[in-house]
């Protein structure tokens, strides 16, 4: 079958949504599909640019390539799905959550003027008439689908995604906390530097790039945390594969996050994640105790449970098995399957 | 964003300022809300956009449409015939050329030439004989920039009107967290019906059918409570009626809370809804209504239906025995009618529709006009003409997603 991965893209950021789509697509053609991915440059500010780089997708004519037609589409997050095409499908990572439940927090996009409060609503009208023309709507959480209900009142079939194929392994439980995702206030690092600086004995590894790493390495350094946190910025998957096998446990407590891979990909490396109660997504697969720890958001919750996990390691291991069991049951395989009946 | 609220409130008596009173706090959660007095003199207040509520109550109503003229804004259609309000606005006021006016700008020749056959005594007035063939809504459509209505029946109703802009969907809201104590009324079955009784009510039809009703069960009783509209024939109760007058809201729901079902009948209907219907909803009682207009829009699981025909008596009254013989239905209806309230109904969800609506009103046109001028920018850009196919593509796609002109 041809098939087309649609993703937008942000020029010069790279992360979890980027990872899921290109792996979608080696993963088709493995199984012997005819796959691209299908990117349009998104820029959603200023003003109405979200709404004219939506109409991007609109135009965009994917019922065929170079004479050849493109027998299924399957979109990932907005403004991709607003593509039209006779078998549409969306595997929905997230919806523009600036005009939803970021809106109004210090994360939002949209002020309390009337043209910005309209245009927030178009998003939305946006969103009902596009994800309605859907064959099938897959959504990768609950939480993902739960928002999407709740906003459109369109029910989405929950199918997470498995995690990228790395060489996944356990080595040791070392002594730091890995961090792993894009670097930006929603991903909520700084609480873990905050947890450090409350523990002295922890130490902890924070992979990634964005547009907050400044201000978070200015936070480590006014705490002192000096040689206890390093930022390697963007790893190679044989060191993010590495880094896995030889952490204590992974930090992953984004706020209301979507999905996020990072406690799959911990699991498969036999290790516990360390979340708390808002996070949304992860906590469909990380139970306290059971997979790994569910703490408050505060910094000295947070270092209580890492310093509990050094503590008892064995139990640490317990965990990251645990996890590693519900992760394996995750394969491209199945998911495919499941879109290719759309 | 602020908006500015035009509507009676209580201590009115109006059906409309209930449903305010109801909404208002739930929609302030919202959006930005400054509440409008009446007065000529008072200054409007200001804000991004002007909500008006309009039913047919002239002394409720008529200073809000005089706002409206003066500053248009969203119309709250809660009646699709206005034309009560209409005539007490002009006639009633001694502006006879007004109400030829607003007949001849709603229907034309003929209208105006049965204003003047009004207002020679030759006919009788249309606004109680014939309001939903001349229903005048077309009066206050014209200033609206959006109307809010609660039922398909006043959607189409205000298309039929000629009304063109954009037209929100908003139920009814029910009243959250209802733990009435029920009055103490005798009645085995105690069947109540509330509001204020006009014509449209069918009073005598309600009396006629539960005669039939308390030969079968002599212990039934009907609680018939509200005012009765100046005018309206008010009918002496037969045996098993109590009568009450306008009581206080405490009263009105205890007295409700005590019924095993609520009557609701209405005919002619100027299209709209029922706030008696929405506190029974609300304290899931099993309703019996007419089948007209947005009662006919009710889910067949809360409420019985019954036709205006010349069989509405004997329907009314086999209905009201078979609700009486039968306790399961009556619970199955309450249960229903109490899940109808608390998802369709919510007032959190409807104080979100009304903000949804109120914000793409206030600033939708404005965010439409520059995604239009971005994207004729861009077009003209690279050398596309208003009429080339392309453009109009352009416009076709941007219209299927809510962004055309």
């Amino acid at each position: 079958m041809r098939i087309a991965v649609l993703l937008p893209q942000v020029p010069f950021a790279r992360g979890g949504a980027e990872i899921f789509a290109e792996t979608l697509v080696t993963q088709l053609r493995a199984q012997g599909h005819e796959a691209d991915l299908v990117t349009i440059p998104f820029k959603w500010y200023p003003g109405e640019r979200v709404l004219t780089q939506a109409l991007l997708w609109r135009l965009a004519d994917l019922t065929e390539a170079d004479g050849r037609p493109i027998e299924l589409v399957v979109a990932t997050k907005f403004p991709s799905y607003c593509v039209r095409h006779p078998r549409k499908v969306v595997w929905l990572l997230h919806q523009f959550r600036q005009a939803y439940e970021l809106d109004r927090t210090p994360l939002g996009q949209f002020s309390e003027s009337a043209r910005d409060r309209a245009l927030r609503r178009q998003v939305q009208r946006l969103d009902r008439t596009c994800l309605s023309e859907a064959r099938r709507l897959f959504a990768t959480s609950r939480n993902v689908a739960a928002r999407l209900e709740r906003s459109t009142g369109l029910q989405a079939e929950v199918m997470p995604h498995p995690p990228q194929p790395l060489d996944y392994r356990c080595e040791e439980f070392g002594d730091f906390v890995l961090s792993v995702g894009r670097l930006d206030r929603a991903k909520r690092v700084d609480l873990l530097l905050e947890a450090l600086a409350a523990a002295p004995e922890l130490r902890a590894v924070v992979c990634g790039e964005g547009p907050d790493r400044k201000r978070l390495e200015e936070l480590a350094r006014r705490r002192g945390l000096g040689g206890r946190v390093a930022f390697p910025g963007r790893v190679g998957e044989e060191e993010l594969a590495s880094l896995y096998a030889r952490c204590l446990a992974v930090y992953y407590a984004p706020f209301d996050e979507d999905f996020g891979m990072v406690p799959y990909e911990a699991f498969l490396s036999g290790k516990p994640v360390v979340t708390t109660q808002d996070a949304g997504g992860p906590l469909e697969v990380v139970a306290h105790r059971r997979t790994g720890l569910v703490c408050e958001p505060r910094p000295e919750a947070l270092a209580r449970a890492c310093a509990w996990l050094r503590e008892h390691v064995e139990e640490a291991r317990a965990l990251g098995q645990a996890g590693q069991k519900i992760a394996q049951g995750l394969t491209w395989e199945r998911a495919i399957e499941r879109l290719l009946e759309s | 964003m602020r908006v500015a609220y035009y509507s009676p409130l209580p201590p009115s008596p109006s059906g409309i300022a209930a449903y305010s009173a109801l909404l208002l706090p739930a929609l302030r959660r919202h959006v930005d809300v400054v509440v409008a007095r009446p007065g000529r003199l008072r200054r409007a207040p200001k804000a991004d956009i002007s909500l008006y509520h309009v039913g047919n109550d002239p002394e409720a109503h008529g200073w809000i449409v005089a706002s409206l003229r003066r500053r248009p804004g969203v119309v709250v259609l809660h009646e699709l015939a206005i034309h009560h309000l209409v005539a007490g606005i002009t006639l009633a006021r001694g502006d006879a050329a007004g109400y030829l006016d607003a007949m001849e700008r709603c229907h034309g020749l003929v209208g105006r030439l049965l204003a003047y056959a009004v207002l020679d005594n030759r006919i009788p007035p249309l606004w109680e004989t014939r309001p939903h063939d001349f229903p005048l809504a077309g009066e206050v459509l014209r200033y609206a920039t959006g109307v809010v209505v609660h039922s398909r029946y006043a959607e189409e109703g205000a298309r039929q009107a000629g009304y063109d802009g954009p037209i929100w969907h908003v139920p009814h809201p029910a009243w959250p967290d209802l733990e009435e104590e029920p009055a103490s009324v005798d009645g085995s079955p105690l069947i109540g019906c509330f509001g204020h009784l006009n014509e449209a009510k069918r009073l005598p039809q309600l009396y006629a059918a539960f005669k039939r009703v308390r030969a079968r069960w002599p212990k039934a009783r009907l609680l018939v409570v509200g005012r009765a509209s100046p005018g309206a024939a008010d009918p002496p109760p037969p045996p098993g009626v109590a009568r009450e007058g306008y009581v206080e809201e405490g009263r009105l729901w205890s007295l409700m809370a005590a019924c095993d079902v609520v009557v609701s009948l209405r005919a002619p209907t100027m299209g709209e809804t029922s706030g008696t219907v929405m506190r029974a909803l609300s304290l899931g009682k099993p309703l019996v209504v007419s089948d007209v207009g947005w009662f006919s829009e009710l889910p067949d699981e809360v409420a019985v239906k019954v036709p205006v025909d010349e069989h509405e008596v004997e329907a009314l009254a086999l209905t009201l025995d078979q609700l009486a013989a039968d306790g399961r239905r009556r619970e199955a209806m309450a249960a229903a009618a109490r899940r109808l309230a608390e998802t369709e109904h919510d007032l959190e969800r409807v104080a979100q529709l009304y903000a949804a609506a109120l914000e793409e009103a206030a600033g939708g046109r404005l965010v439409r006009e520059a995604v239009a001028s971005e994207l004729a920018q861009a077009a003209a850009e690279i050398g596309l003409r208003p009429h080339d196919p392309e453009t109009r593509e352009l416009g076709e796609r941007a219209r299927e997603v809510g962004l055309g002109g």
